[in-house]
């Protein structure tokens, strides 16, 4: 059995420990009912407000989703290929998101944290700035962007893949200065005689940022690609503005089909099923890495 | 000499180039459409051919219930027939279509506008004629005038004159009706036998004038006081258009000048629309906040549901709704059935037995019933063809769009229409369709999917068909045809929306006793007045009548139309004095005055107490 040192927060016991739970788990019933609710409605055949009395196991609601019917009448709205390729752009939007900020925060983090220049901390202010931008704040500017670039410089034919190329940039401009800030943390915990061999040994920096430094931040990079990821795959207001129609993904299908007056001419259950999958993700990810991202909040980030 | 000769040859070739160019080109144009539709299929399909096109893309972006996904497989199935005419005879041409679903059809519009900035839109723009003139204005519809005088013998003349009218901005087509639909009044058979008020014959007394407002507020109000219906009457939420937009008519108003070609703010239908209303809401007949109800969970259960007393959702004895209910409420759960306590669709039978309809009501002896339309149309994109090979060249780019045009004449099949209007329960816009709605044979054929439709269609509409092809709603789609002939269409102007919220601000005021009527409409006028767009375009016509009431101002007032034995009422002037609200108000400017006075003398004691 493991010591505690004197500096360690004592755990909470009896009592005390009883009342924390319990309060947390108050605080959370919101949520937890609001999940319950929607898994539980996407297996049944009608909202399920209390599963004691009203659920019925079926999963004709998943068939229906994947079969384009989203209506009580089983209106075919989509086909199964427009339902998978809305997956398919999340997928698209999500990794090619988490792809450009690790890129980005890998190369960027290092520079900061390895080499000393001119404003280098000024730059590093400026991130925490940049992130502190709402994305919605940054909107009318980056519309004007695409809107130029994609009419003057894009044909008719390549403009959809010029979106998916926007959108999945724009994005992960937001995401990238408060990835920086998290690896520039792992990277600072790494000692810099590790580096140093492997320049003394002729290495060049590039080197030794591959060999010596990604396989010891390897935690830091995970998380950064995690929530780049999420970000991408939550994303609503960019991929809805930049998108055009033929490009939906979860997201905006989700939001299509609560928008305006439309909520009372979708059928619920079908709805709960493509917000379950829309879910899955996210509690996949948070499933199997939290014990990463725990560390990657507690001690991930050093200014 | 032969050096001559060539100089001469090159002379000749020099000047004959810049002729032969043109020659060329016109010899490369499309065929001119002729009015045949099959011929001008043919022909264009050979044009294609020929000029190396194989595969033509077209996509199409439709909007509204779900039930109306006829509005995109039209599209889809006209593609098919052309594919199908082209294979028949050896033409090795294609087309596919891509089809993109918004169930808000206001987002889709602000989509469609933004994406036909980039290019990104649908060839073909499924949505409300109110928007061809906002779209048309801006360009981005294709004119397609000559090409419908080309088909109306054949096709439009088919079509009902008033909806090809609304196919128009500035005297040029923008449009095709694809449906349309009237808004009945409907009221509960089981609230008015409660009430013992016999229905026979009402739709008839309505249709000439005899059965106005009036007749609806007291016969609410004896429904209310019999214990009978929780509200008198319920309608829609959010807005003021389309709906309440009948009142103006019913009250003889308009809202739209064809001289000037203006919006009309007429202020004495509005003021009547407004005072009608107050009356409701004063008299506890229509909730106050009515425009805030949600759809789902109160309006519709409501229409449908049984009385609070017996453990229901509340009830109502009229309804202002659109003919798309009577399926809506078959397919939805809007009912709590008092057996079950569960929420659940009504059958066919069970709407029947419990709804009756008619037209608006006049608003007063002396002006007309009315309904109120609003069709979708077929739009093509002024860039329809962009995605095709060529598109940049003028010939090419004509071609593509003669297509698009014989697809949408494909599409306005009376067969298409009339399946349509079955399944999303509208109204046919073309009379050949109409008159299939009465066609057993082709009922049948709906019934078991025998319909001349390619296999994507039917395995696309099926579920929908099982569902609402029914005796019982076709019967209710064929009885109110009748009502087109009553119809009026909201003004197809660039700033009617911005007109619309304005009624909707004030109505909400107005509701919710914040105002009352001449200051709503007063208030209508200003904010007309403020908007820069508005105000260059409106006309404000009429005057807010001074001595004004629903009902007459007796204590005891007879309902006419309705031969039974009235109730005694107020007049809406005053309910307005009478009520809660009205008194509260008064009540509690004399005790806050009572309260002051009684501050002033404490503090004037106090300091006084102080000096001494």
């Amino acid at each position: 059995m493991m010591a505690r040192t004197e500096l360690e927060e004592p755990l909470a016991t009896g009592m005390e420990a009883v009342l924390i739970v319990s309060l947390l788990l108050l605080a959370s019933i919101p949520l937890i009912l609001a999940y319950t609710t929607l898994i539980l409605t996407s297996f049944a055949d009608t909202i399920v407000s209390n599963p004691w009395v009203h659920f019925h196991f079926t999963i004709d609601n998943w068939i229906a989703f994947f079969r384009g019917e989203l209506s009580t009448t089983r209106a075919r709205i989509y086909t199964t290929s427009q339902i998978l390729w809305m997956i398919g752009n999340t997928i698209i939007v999500a990794a090619g998101v988490a792809l450009v900020v690790l890129a980005g925060s890998i190369t960027s983090a290092y520079a900061y944290s390895r080499m000393k220049y001119r404003w280098r901390m000024g730059a590093l202010k400026l991130l925490l700035l940049l992130h502190a931008f709402p994305g919605v704040a940054l909107i009318v500017g980056v519309y004007t962007l695409y809107y130029y670039t994609l009419v003057k410089y894009v044909s008719l034919q390549h403009r959809l893949l010029y979106s998916f190329v926007f959108v999945i940039f724009a994005r992960a401009s937001l995401e990238l200065p408060m990835s920086i800030w998290i690896l520039k943390g792992f990277f600072d915990r790494v000692p810099w005689e590790l580096e140093w061999a492997v320049i003394v040994d002729g290495g060049s920096r590039w080197t030794a940022l591959r060999h010596a430094m990604l396989p010891l931040v390897k935690p830091g990079i995970a998380a950064v690609a995690i929530f780049a990821f999420l970000a991408g795959w939550e994303d609503l207001i960019y991929v809805m503005v930049f998108l055009p129609p033929q490009a939906k993904t979860l997201a905006t299908f989700i939001e299509g089909q609560l928008a305006g007056g439309s909520l009372e001419s979708s059928y619920l259950p079908i709805l709960a099923a493509a917000g379950t999958l829309y879910l899955l993700p996210t509690i996949l990810f948070f499933v199997f890495t939290q014990r990463l991202l725990m560390e990657t909040m507690s001690g991930g980030v050093k200014g | 000499m032969r050096a001559k000769i060539l100089a001469l040859l090159l002379v000749a070739a020099l000047i004959a180039a810049p002729l032969a160019v043109p020659l060329a080109r016109a010899q490369e144009q499309p065929p001119e459409l002729t009015g045949n539709w099959q011929q001008d299929v043919i022909a264009l399909g050979k044009w294609f051919q020929a000029h190396g096109v194989t595969k033509i893309h077209f996509s199409v972006q439709a909007a509204g219930d779900p039930n109306s996904v006829m509005r995109m497989y039209g599209i889809v199935e006209a593609a098919n027939r052309i594919n199908k005419v082209w294979a028949d005879n050896g033409i090795n041409v294609k087309i596919t279509v891509d089809t993109y679903w918004e169930s808000d059809f206001k987002k889709q519009f602000d989509n469609f506008v933004t994406q036909y900035d980039l290019g990104q839109n649908g060839d073909f723009f499924v949505n409300s004629y109110i928007y061809i003139a906002t779209l048309a204005a801006d360009g981005r519809l294709l004119d397609i005038t000559e090409w419908v005088q080309k088909y109306w013998n054949s096709v439009f003349s088919d079509f009902y004159a008033p909806l090809m009218k609304a196919a128009q901005y500035k005297g040029k087509y923008y449009g095709i009706p694809q449906d349309t639909e009237a808004r009945p009044l409907y009221i509960r058979k089981d609230v008015a036998k409660c009430m013992g008020w016999d229905l026979t014959g009402l739709a008839e007394k309505v249709k000439k004038g005899e059965f106005t407002w009036a007749d609806v507020f007291l016969k609410a109000k004896e429904a209310k006081e019999k214990g009978c219906a929780d509200w008198g009457l319920i309608h829609r939420r959010g807005s003021a258009h389309p709906d309440l937009i009948q009142f103006i008519f019913a009250y003889g108003g308009k809202l739209y000048d064809n001289k000037t070609g203006k919006l009309v703010v007429d202020k004495t239908a509005i003021y009547k629309w407004f005072a009608t209303e107050a009356a409701f809401a004063d008299a506890g007949l229509l909730p106050r906040n009515i425009l805030d109800w949600d759809w789902a969970t109160q309006i519709h259960p409501t229409i449908v549901g049984e009385s609070k007393a017996k453990g229901g959702t509340g009830n109502t004895l009229f309804d202002i709704g659109g003919t798309w209910y009577w399926t809506e409420w078959q397919t939805k759960d809007y009912y709590l059935d008092p057996h079950t306590h569960q929420k659940r669709p009504l059958t066919p039978e069970e709407v029947k037995e419990k709804f009756y309809y008619t037209l608006f009501p006049a608003g007063e002896k002396g002006d007309k019933p009315v309904t109120l339309s609003q069709p979708f149309m077929w739009m093509i994109a002024a860039n329809t063809g962009k995605d095709n090979p060529h598109y940049n060249d003028p010939a090419y780019k004509k071609a593509y769009e003669e297509l698009a045009f014989l697809i949408v004449v494909a599409a306005s099949d009376p067969v298409i229409n009339a399946v349509h209007s079955i399944i999303s329960a509208h109204v046919p816009v073309r009379k050949q369709a109409s008159a299939l709605l009465k066609n057993k044979t082709f009922i049948n054929n709906l019934v078991n999917l025998k319909l001349p439709f390619s296999q994507q269609v039917i395995d696309a509409i099926a579920p929908i068909v099982k569902k609402t092809a029914n005796p019982i709603n076709i019967e209710f789609l064929a009885n109110v045809s009748y009502m087109l002939d009553y119809t009026h269409l909201a003004p197809s102007h660039p700033y009617y929306n911005k007109l619309a919220d304005i009624f909707k601000d004030a109505l909400d005021k107005v509701l919710k006793g914040e105002m009352k009527p001449a200051d709503a409409v007063n208030y209508v006028v200003q904010k007309v007045k403020a908007d820069p767009d508005l105000k260059d375009n409106t006309e404000i016509i009429g005057e807010i009548p001074a001595h004004w009431s629903l009902v007459p101002q007796a204590t005891t007032t007879t309902s006419p139309a309705a031969g039974t034995q009235g109730t005694a009422t107020t007049s809406p002037a005053q309910a307005q004095t009478t009520t809660g609200k009205k008194g509260g108000g008064h009540t509690g400017l004399i005790i806050g005055t009572i309260v002051l006075i009684i501050i002033i003398i404490a503090a004037w004691l106090a300091v006084r107490g102080k000096g001494q």
